[in-house]
């Protein structure tokens, strides 16, 4: 590894350490980076990646360890990492949506004259930005009305413009389908025939394996190793993520044997869903699939109530009883539960504790006229915390601590206490490690076959195929096919979610 | 499974020791006036003349109840992520005149149920305009505060009441137990029934759970319009207590008598370490709040400092609580 000069390598971080308190974050890692190399860095949720990244973006300062670009230290602080050229491509969207695109990709550095923004200037060179990485979209159309690919793409335009020598892109796929993760893999790829080293964070093994010519493993904030991704196999690669070798439970299908329809809706309409009907047995998981922007999380809320619906008829049926539901309230009275999509927005209360989080949906069970009974709630909530296999578990510490995955695992705790007659999910797993992924999988599938009916939104075709009985797949507000299990392939998915022609090219 | 417990451990305390700063600044923001209010008061016993004669410590709370009773209140709206009520201020004037007008004329269990009426109607407006039209608060508060003060101003004639000089409001207005007004019990008690709903009830709960995310608590299956107008409803039942407290006082009442009340109370709940961002925030801290605020104030006085300079001093206490409480917000988001 030491045989070329350092001169010649466009990023070396070198035993890089930081600690927060007690632990270690990072702990002593060191990557290097060839112009025209895009270099890998995987591990599950909480192994460093990002605070490594965050370290080389200048964004923390490392208690130990140097980066140098061609050879030259960068000294600590964004602002140097910008001037060295590094530049960060956020997990997180850091857009001011009330700004045009234009204004976004040169936010923080416009150009001026006597202290007055040239637009001329200003768009002209996000227009050159834009055309390096291939993307149309309209210059002054505010980032608002910009779809959530659309938003990630304007995010690397931005990064791009300010003609970065490495870009840093953590976990940039997240939020897209398919057919976006292909454009963007290709435009990295792109970027990277251009001379530009690329340091790229992702959860998606498969991705990985398609663009980087190297990858470095982190696990608890330790290098585990780093190597020529021809030399690995996928396998290898999430055992050695993970620490041990991950059974390989995720293509069990369970033996579903729906019972009667708990949840019929009829033509529903809202903003983005054009008279869609559907219907969920007491048992069955009935998956959405789509492109981003099909109207599957419209859908889904305009059904429970969480958006209001503009026509459309709504019964949820358990023991023989019907009741049409009107409005979310009395929809989550009724037997109704919801994973949002957005966990950290919609829900979690960060700042609150796991047990106040739990205690939020099933607070009348767990008080006497109108009196929290804190025993009850304690008891109970630890209850959750163990059966969704929270870690640590412990239900006094504020949600916000914990990691994606584990986050997402208190929001489904929130609502298996209620044991919902019909459960919706939206992305139930986005942004969360390999092994909470599976127990999340885990607890989907026993909720099902526990009597719940559950309706699933999810842009990862593997986790769709697996846990749905039926798929409907959505395009354009409309359900554009249904499949069975036996006929649901990624394929056939993706050609009805993108359309023949799409699904081709 | 053993082997997978370790990274998210070690990750979460990675993530709890990394705020340590944030934690003391949240707890010296939120528990500062344990220690503040301890040391006020001792420095007022030894260095100030006078402070600790009984008069003078009825007097201290003669003035620290109105505020309080407001304050405490108002701490519901605070915690709720909607900032303040402005419109205390024609809440408390509203009540007073109600209570010795109304019962000069009719009694005062009439006068008790018509200004609990005009109590409501000033939490429906402005929690059906901030709860369910998501108009913002400080806004809708200013100006019902115009509304209630132009009406009352109207009805009143901008005239004084006089209550009777004796009778049960003046029984009140001059009551005491030791060096302690009634006026005082009142506000321990309007404490400790506040404190328990908001720490003890599922509505109190929920104007907490409301504060940090509106979003989440709605989609807890919450109706979230009347959480809103629940903590205006506290915050206007509160504002028409300390209205009956100060016209009694002074058996009188007159439109003007709650200006300032906003901002005091106000005052009260920030130094009380009450987040004005929502969601964090204590009841009993506010009324540790009220007596710092009146203990400073009451210095000042007995010092010889004049009401301007009190104002300059009440102000700089609130830019520096303010200050803090968001200085600690922002280091803990990092």
């Amino acid at each position: 590894m030491t045989t070329t000069s350092s001169a010649d390598i466009a990023i070396a971080a070198t035993g890089i350490s930081k600690r927060f308190g007690g632990a270690l974050a990072v702990d002593d890692v060191s990557l290097r980076i060839a112009p025209g190399e895009i270099h890998s860095i995987v591990g599950e949720n909480g192994a460093g990646k990002s605070t490594l990244m965050r370290v080389m973006a200048g964004i923390i300062e490392s208690d130990s360890g140097s980066v140098e670009v061609f050879g030259t230290p960068v000294d600590p602080g964004t602002r140097a990492a910008i001037d060295a050229g590094i530049a960060l491509v956020h997990q997180e969207l850091s857009l001011v949506p009330e700004m045009t695109v234009a204004e976004n990709i040169l936010l923080g550095a416009f150009p001026t004259r006597f202290g007055f923004t040239r637009y001329k200037d200003l768009k002209e060179i996000a227009a050159n930005a834009l055309a390096e990485i291939g993307v149309s979209v309209d210059l002054d159309e505010r980032v608002s009305r910009l779809s959530v690919a659309l938003r990630q793409f304007v995010e690397i335009a931005r990064a791009v413009a300010r003609q970065p020598k490495v870009l840093i892109l953590d976990e940039p796929t997240a939020t897209l389908t398919p057919a976006e993760t292909d454009y963007l893999l290709r435009m990295l790829s792109r970027l990277a025939e251009g001379g530009m080293a690329i340091a790229y964070i992702s959860h998606r093994i498969p991705e990985v394996f398609e663009i980087s010519s190297n990858v470095t493993i982190l696990r608890d904030g330790r290098q585990v190793l780093t190597a020529p991704i021809a030399d690995l196999t996928p396998q290898e690669v999430i055992d050695n993520m993970v620490g041990r070798e991950l059974k390989e439970d995720l293509q069990t299908h369970r033996d579903a044997t729906p019972g009667e329809v708990v949840l019929r809706a009829t033509d529903i309409e809202a903003p983005r869903v054009n008279s869609v009907s559907l219907e969920v047995r007491a048992g069955e998981i009935v998956g959405l699939g789509g492109l981003v922007g099909a109207g599957r999380s419209e859908l889904v809320r305009a059904i429970i109530g969480a958006d209001n619906r503009t026509a459309g008829r709504v019964t949820l049926t358990r023991n023989g009883r019907s009741v049409t539901l009107s409005s979310y309230t009395s929809a989550v009275r009724n037997g109704v539960g919801y994973v949002p999509e957005e966990r950290r927005t919609d829900g979690l209360a960060l700042i609150m504790t796991v047990s106040d989080n739990i205690r939020l949906p099933n607070r009348q069970q767990l008080s006497r006229f109108g009196i929290k009974a804190p025993r009850k709630i304690a008891e109970f909530a630890q209850e959750l915390a163990d059966k969704v296999g929270l870690r640590p578990p412990e239900i006094e510490r504020e949600a916000g601590q914990y990691s994606g995955g584990n986050q997402q695992k208190v929001v489904l705790a929130k609502w298996l206490g209620r044991r919902p007659d019909f459960m919706v999910l939206d992305e139930p797993t986005r942004g969360v490690d390999v092994g909470a992924k599976a127990e999340i999988h885990r607890l989907v599938k026993e909720m099902a076959d526990n009597g719940t009916a559950v309706l699933v939104v999810s842009s990862d075709l593997p986790e769709l195929l697996e846990l749905s009985d039926v798929i409907h797949v959505m395009r354009d507000g409309r359900i554009t096919g249904s499949l069975t299990r036996e006929d649901a392939t990624e394929q056939s998915v993706m050609t009805l979610a993108a359309g023949e022609a799409e699904a081709v090219a | 499974m053993a082997q997978q417990t370790a990274p998210s451990a070690a990750e979460a305390t990675t993530q709890s020791e990394s705020s340590r700063l944030a934690g003391t600044l949240t707890w010296m923001s939120q528990n500062g006036i344990f220690i503040f209010t301890a040391i006020l008061i001792l420095f007022a016993l030894i260095f100030v003349d006078g402070f600790g004669s009984l008069m003078n410590i009825t007097d201290v709370f003669h003035r620290a109840a109105p505020i309080g009773i407001v304050a405490v209140g108002m701490t519901f709206v605070v915690i709720s992520g909607n900032y303040l009520d402005l419109s205390v201020v024609a809440q408390v004037a509203t009540a007073g005149v109600i209570l010795i007008a109304v019962s000069n004329n009719y009694g005062i269990f009439p006068a008790i149920l018509a200004a609990l009426a005009a109590a409501m109607l000033f939490a429906l407006v402005n929690g059906t305009a901030v709860g369910i039209f998501k108009a913002n608060a400080v806004i809708v508060t200013l100006a019902t505060t115009f509304i209630g003060l132009g009406l009352l101003r109207f009805f009143s004639g901008g005239s004084i009441f006089f209550g009777p000089p004796d009778g049960p409001i003046r029984t009140f207005g001059l009551g005491k137990i030791g060096p302690i007004p009634y006026s005082a019990i009142v506000l321990i008690i309007m404490t400790i029934v506040l404190g328990l709903l908001l720490n003890r009830t599922n509505f109190g709960f929920l104007v907490r759970s409301f504060g940090v995310n509106e979003s989440a608590t709605r989609l807890g299956g919450t109706n979230t319009a009347l959480v809103i107008i629940g903590a205006f409803l506290v915050t206007a039942v509160a504002a028409m207590i300390a209205g009956f407290v100060l016209a009694a006082f002074s058996n009188t009442a007159v439109s003007n008598d709650g200006v300032g009340y906003e901002f005091r109370a106000l005052a009260a709940i920030i130094v009380g370490g009450t987040s004005v961002f929502g969601g964090r925030g204590s009841v009993y801290r506010t009324f540790l709040g009220v007596i710092f605020v009146s203990v400073l104030t009451n210095i000042l006085v007995l010092s010889g400092i004049s009401f301007g300079y009190q104002q300059v001093a009440l102000g700089v206490l609130i830019v520096l609580a303010v200050s803090l409480d968001a200085l600690a917000r922002k280091v803990a988001q990092r």
